[in-house]
């Protein structure tokens, strides 16, 4: 069965931007699913199962820091890997995040091979 | 820390890897500019020890060259797609500003972006600052970048 994906992003620009750059990338999911928000996200994963997520950290409502806390109290949720794809690279935030149980990060603007690179590991 | 560098580097950065167009920048200068005609702007608010804000002014015909090429498909008229694009744009040259001013020791916390757009506007959002204006030139047209920060 293929694997599914979740892109979190206020930024409809963006989600499509990383939609494209997972198949640019060669990364074949048989569903990529999307949320503007954490908490937006957190409903998608209360119906869907996903194999990895890919959040931004600065959203309105609730932003990626929190995300990873709700998440990480969810039992049925808190062992999918969550990569950070963000402009926040080397700052406090993404030791947080790290903190709070994320995988890895991927500073924005990015390539399609640093998306390969660093997801490639977590599937 | 070199402002005009930090801004140079980061919007010709995001230009090259995402939108696949070189943007070449003209002379900064330090006043701000405040009124605009048929344009987009995106403002990022940085707070901190300091309080400063990102701004990207871009006139319309531009901004549709610019959300065409993110989005690859052809924009004709201002929407939620390009203020939504203008916004993630200038959210991408604060972040990266950002870092080159952590690496300084400064932390800033980043505001969402705020997009105005309009046939004719003026903004006014620091009032005694200091900071770099720079020009940037795509084929397609021009935009301004601005980082100013509270004196």
């Amino acid at each position: 069965m293929g694997k599914k994906v979740l892109i979190i992003d206020d930024s409809n620009t963006m989600r499509k931007i990383v939609t494209r750059s997972l198949r640019q990338a060669g990364l074949d999911f048989e569903a990529i699913l999307e949320a503007g928000d954490g908490q937006a996200a957190l409903d998608v994963l209360a119906g869907e199962t996903v194999d990895i997520i890919l959040s931004d950290i600065n959203m309105p409502v609730m932003d990626g820091i929190e995300f990873l806390r709700q998440k990480q109290a969810d039992p049925k949720i808190k062992d999918i890997p969550v990569v950070m794809i963000t402009t926040e690279a080397g700052s406090e935030i993404l030791d947080e995040a790290k903190s709070l149980g994320a995988a890895g990060s991927i500073k924005k603007p990015f390539t399609p091979d640093q998306i390969q690179e660093t997801l490639g590991s977590l599937l | 820390m070199d402002l005009n560098k930090s801004i140079s580097q980061a919007t010709q950065e995001i230009f090259q890897t995402m939108l696949m167009m070189e943007a070449s920048p003209g002379q900064a200068v330090a006043e701000r500019a405040k009124g605009f005609v048929d344009s987009v702007s995106a403002i990022v608010g940085m707070a901190g020890a300091n309080k400063g804000m990102l701004a990207i002014h871009i006139p319309e015909a531009t901004a549709l060259v610019i959300t065409s090429s993110f989005l690859m498909m052809e924009v004709t008229e201002v929407d939620d797609d390009v203020k939504d694009a203008i916004g993630e744009l200038a959210n991408m040259v604060a972040g990266s500003i950002k870092a080159d001013l952590t690496e300084q020791g400064q932390e800033f916390k980043l505001s969402i972006p705020s997009v105005v757009c309009g046939a004719e506007y003026e903004i006014d959002c620091l009032t005694d600052s200091q900071g770099v204006s720079m020009p940037f030139s795509i084929e397609g047209g021009e935009f301004l970048v601005e980082f100013h920060l509270q004196k």
